[in-house]
């Protein structure tokens, strides 16, 4: 299926890149905004279907030498493009984004989407760089996008100078390990010989995981977080909750499993340090993450924390660096997408019908909203990994993949069993909430049916995924060996 | 297709049912639920019966559900004569809690949805063959029972209900690392990890004695926590004070029993030597919560806390029969676990009644109630008293050959400890009279207002009829469990390797 010759490895993101740039003049000309909607919204379906097609048939091939798409490409950009599909769904109905400068939105957020693929197919440092900065950028815009609210304006300029910071640090990482190396090529510098430099190796890769940190949110680089996913609107948070922090993991996955596990250059730095380098991250990532997300009272700021618990527990393929935990692990951003992006999908639908996004707020929505209340319960309960939902099955692979490399991190599965404990209580608390304690409302709640899709569909999920993990899981061990093998 | 996953399938589509019947057709639900857990029981006892005359491992089904190059689950489903009586009991309470709640009208179809619901969970655990499955069944059972708490329960419901689920979540979690660490070792002795119950307990038994025993205390913690045995007992007491009679008789009657259930179809069964290191723990714990709960039950005054508070000692001497482990001490340890769903089952329906009719259970404002309520005085003196243990009832047979299990065992070093036993039967004998006498006999009490008392009604009548037949049928004729029991036990007791 060489339909587009040496360009079909791109094809995906060739649609995304036409789409992007037609939006703004379809809204200049049509101005009507569900038509720029509908437009946006069947081109990101047609990139979808197609980088669906490719990835069911087993696809492979090279753009250019730079872009290489393969299983573990395509998976990571079907991640993408079902985040950027779920937001897209309800963008057109939700108060919060329909007041925004249309044109630009979609694009931007397309744009932001097309960085993530392409960085999903990217085996340089460089072309990762440029794919994380497209990312990047475009998400600046997105956040501050909402004129006249001081949160976003401030959640705008904190994203922008952090994200600049991790930047600047990222360049100075990459620039020495080109220094040392001479090469940004990832598999190159895994076969590198770098004498007795091995300080600046370690320096280097230490920038790079400061820098990359800050995309995943990682303790002690998450301070941002909270305030962006809160200042931003609400499907706009969805997004960079699920879509850019798995982009970020992915540029771990990439980079440091990549470099670890099939090069030698690490054993000159004893490539163990790294590796408890990354359980130390991991282990203050998920416990930061939990345990204050439960003083939490707002419900956006309490999911963006327990988001960064969620990209602890990735972390730990970081330490386990087996082919194992790396399908484990993209596993677990799948389940993530769905569970976690049902949940800001429930808080962006009440808040287009004027319910807060406070904890109290949530006061007997079970009566107002039986099907809301029940979705949310189940994306809580998914997140919190009891069975037997999706994040319990995604969970149990993490968490088993860490001790299958043997008793050495058993100890970091032990701290992520706990946290899971911890994470039940404030999870539990928005479940009592909504079913137990007494609102002041008893009027009904009718949601854009947008909405009510995308709900539906990541209800789906979160079961189906439960219970029949290898849906995807088959493709998550294809991915991983093609990304190690 | 086989008999087993009707057992699962049947509640579901009841609980399901029952969900979407609401307004006007919520007052139908108890019939919808009535028959899909009556049909369950009766295919139960077909179970029961098949199962006896031409064994258990034609019932046995596998489908492959996960299977990954390093990891295969499957959807497996046995029974064995462990877990058939586990699986009638739950079969058994279910339809009898139905009937006995039928005047139950604060949206009736949830509360029948939560109590299928939990059957189903219940039927899955005592039915897995499969750790994944086993450990998604035992969570599923929470959940109900959450809700059952927090929405139908007394005035401190919300505190009981997420006590209730914390606890035992966590203690789940702390099981989840030991079946992990199970999964870890079968792949360093097979090269792959299969969670099937058949694979793990071929391979587990060959390890160490030092890795048994650090899994065997996991899961043990896991469990015990679920039994539940001091010092994690205090969620117990909460719940069931706070829980409808219907979740408690459920609790009581059956989940607690998956505690026990668990330390002896995995612990003992996969990890001999680690059950042989922890041989004393278990015993101590055993001995402890017997004493400890008899000892707290003195000291209540709220009837249904009692009641509670003896199911832990209770279950201590079910922890006390498994830690003697020889065939005399876990057959009736076993034995223990079924009479003890039965009389837990009728204890709990009375106290529930008491709170029901009366407004209290506050046993210093009542008094004479015999008079009042004769039906209702009889079946509450059957069960206090198939509790205490009386002969020719259900409970003898649960406590005087188990204590002499662990006479046995104890009987040429430590034969002191044997007052403790002592103790608990003199103990649970006098709360037991004790909270009797001053209830049901006396001056009939002026505290609380009883000219418009009313005796038991038919569908409570039922329920408790129902169980005391069965409380007198088992005591006379105990070998009718036993029979059940016996095989599985010799099995085992071949695997632990002692006598």
């Amino acid at each position: 299926m060489e339909f587009l010759g040496d360009y079909t490895a791109i094809a995906p993101i060739l649609i995304m890149l036409i789409a992007a740039l037609v939006i703004p003049a379809v809204q200049l000309f049509g101005r009507r905004r569900t038509v720029t909607w509908a437009v946006a919204f069947v081109m990101v379906a047609i990139s979808l279907l197609v980088n669906l097609y490719m990835l069911t048939d087993g696809y492979t091939g090279t753009t250019l030498d730079v872009y290489e798409y393969d299983a573990y490409t395509g998976l990571m950009i079907l991640l993408f493009q079902i985040v950027l599909f779920l937001v897209l769904l309800v963008s057109n109905s939700s108060t919060e984004t329909t007041r925004l400068y249309i044109g630009a939105y979609y694009a931007l957020i397309i744009g932001a989407t097309t960085g993530m693929m392409f960085v999903a197919g990217s085996s340089d440092l460089l072309t990762i760089f440029v794919g994380v900065e497209l990312t990047s950028i475009s998400s600046y815009a997105l956040v501050t996008m909402k004129r006249g609210d001081s949160r976003a304006a401030e959640a705008g300029v904190k994203y922008v100078i952090v994200g600049g910071t991790s930047t600047a640090l990222t360049v100075y990482g990459i620039s020495m390990l080109y220094g040392l190396t001479g090469t940004t090529n990832i598999a190159e510098i895994a076969a590198a010989d770098v004498g007795g430099m091995t300080w600046v190796l370690a320096v280097g890769l230490v920038c790079m995981i400061a820098g990359y940190g800050f995309k995943i949110a990682a303790v002690p680089f998450h301070m941002w977080a909270p305030d962006v996913y809160e200042g931003a609107s609400t499907p706009v948070s969805a997004f960079l909750a699920t879509g850019s922090k798995k982009m970020g993991l992915s540029v771990f996955f990439q980079i440091f499993v990549v470099i670890f596990v099939s090069g030698t250059v690490m054993s000159s730095i004893c490539g163990e340090q790294v590796q408890y380098l990354f359980a130390i991250i991991a282990a203050f990532t998920m416990t930061v993450g939990n345990v204050v997300a439960i003083a939490q009272t707002n419900i956006k700021r309490m999911l963006a924390y327990s988001s960064i618990a969620q990209a602890g527990y990735i972390l730990i393929v970081m330490a386990v660096m087996s082919e194992y935990a790396v399908s484990a692990g993209m596993f677990h951003m799948f389940t993530h997408v769905f569970m976690k992006g049902g949940a800001f999908l429930i808080v962006g639908a009440l808040i287009c019908v004027g319910v807060g996004e406070k904890l109290s707020d949530y006061k007997g929505l079970a009566k107002r909203s039986p099907f809301l209340a029940f979705a949310m319960l189940l994306f809580l309960f998914s997140l919190a990994g009891i069975p037997p939902l999706a994040g319990f099955t995604s969970k149990f692979f993490l968490f088993n993949s860490a001790l299958e490399g043997g008793s050495q991190w058993a100890w970091l599965a032990f701290i992520a069993i706990l946290n899971s404990a911890i994470s039940l209580y404030y999870y539990a608390r928005v479940v009592k909430a909504m079913y137990i304690e007494k609102g002041k409302s008893k009027e009904k709640i009718a949601i854009p049916k947008a909405f009510l899709v995308a709900i539906v569909i990541c209800v789906i999920f979160v079961i189906v995924l439960g219970l029949y993990p290898q849906l995807i899981f088959d493709y998550c061990e294809a991915a991983a060996s093609a990304l190690l093998g | 297709m086989s008999i087993l996953p009707i057992l699962i399938i049947l509640p579901l589509i009841g609980a399901i049912a029952t969900l979407f019947m609401s307004g006007d057709r919520a007052k139908y639900a108890k019939y919808v639920a009535l028959a899909f857990s009556g049909v369950t029981l009766v295919i139960t006892l077909y179970l029961m019966y098949a199962g006896l005359s031409d064994g258990w491992e034609q019932f046995g089904v596998s489908y492959e559900w996960i299977q990954t190059e390093s990891i295969t689950i499957s959807f497996s489903l046995a029974v064995d004569g462990l877990s058939i009586l586990m699986i009638f009991l739950s079969a058994l309470l279910t339809p009898l809690v139905i009937v006995f709640s039928s005047d139950e009208s604060d949206r009736p179809n949830y509360f029948h949805t939560l109590l299928l619901a939990m059957e189903v969970g219940l039927m899955g655990v005592f039915m897995a063959s499969d750790y994944f499955l086993f450990y998604v069944m035992w969570e599923v059972t929470l959940i109900p029972m959450y809700f059952l708490i927090s929405w139908y329960g007394g005035p401190r419901r919300h505190y009981a209900a997420i006590k209730f689920f914390i606890y035992t979540h966590v203690a789940s979690l702390v099981m989840l690392i030991g079946i992990f660490a199970m999964g870890w070792e079968c792949a360093s002795v097979l090269g792959y990890t299969d969670f099937s119950f058949d694979t793990m307990a071929t391979v587990m038994p060959a390890t160490s004695q030092a890795f048994q025993a650090a899994v065997f205390a996991l899961l043990f913690f896991g469990f015990m926590v679920k039994m539940p045995s001091v010092p994690f007992h205090t969620w117990l007491p909460d719940a069931h004070v706070e829980a409808p009679t219907a979740g408690s008789v459920i609790l009581a009657g059956v989940m607690l029993k998956m505690g026990s259930y668990g330390i002896i179809r995995i612990c003992l069964q996969c990890f001999p030597l680690g059950a042989e290191y922890w041989q004393w723990l278990i015993i101590a714990i055993g001995l402890i919560s017997m004493v400890y709960g008899a000892y707290a039950c003195i000291a209540q005054t709220d009837l249904k806390k009692m009641v509670a508070f003896s199911s832990i000692s209770h279950m201590g001497m079910v922890m006390l029969g498994i830690g003697c482990l020889s065939d005399i001490g876990i057959t009736f340890a076993v034995f223990q676990m079924f009479a003890h769903g039965l009389i837990s089952a009728m204890l709990f329906m009375v106290c529930g009644f008491t709170g029901h009719a009366l407004g209290t259970r506050e046993i210093p404002l009542l008094g004479g109630l015999a008079g009042k309520m004769p039906i209702f005085a009889t079946f509450m003196m059957i069960s206090f008293m198939a509790s205490l243990g009386l002969p020719g009832l259900v409970g003898f047979w649960g406590e005087f050959p188990l204590v002499y299990g662990f006479y046995e065992f104890i009987k040429d070093d430590w034969l002191w400890l044997i007052l403790f036993c002592l103790l608990t039967l003199m103990l649970t004998a006098g709360y037991y009279i004790w909270s009797m006498q001053r209830t049901l006999f006396g001056p009939e009490t002026t505290k609380i207002d009883l000219s418009h008392v009313h005796d038991i009604s038919k569908p409570e009548f039922v329920a408790l009829a129902v169980l005391a037949i069965l409380v007198a049928a088992f005591g006379v004729w105990p070998d009718a469990a036993l029979t059940f029991i016996d095989p599985y036990v010799d099995n085992l007791v071949s695997v632990l390797g002692v006598i």
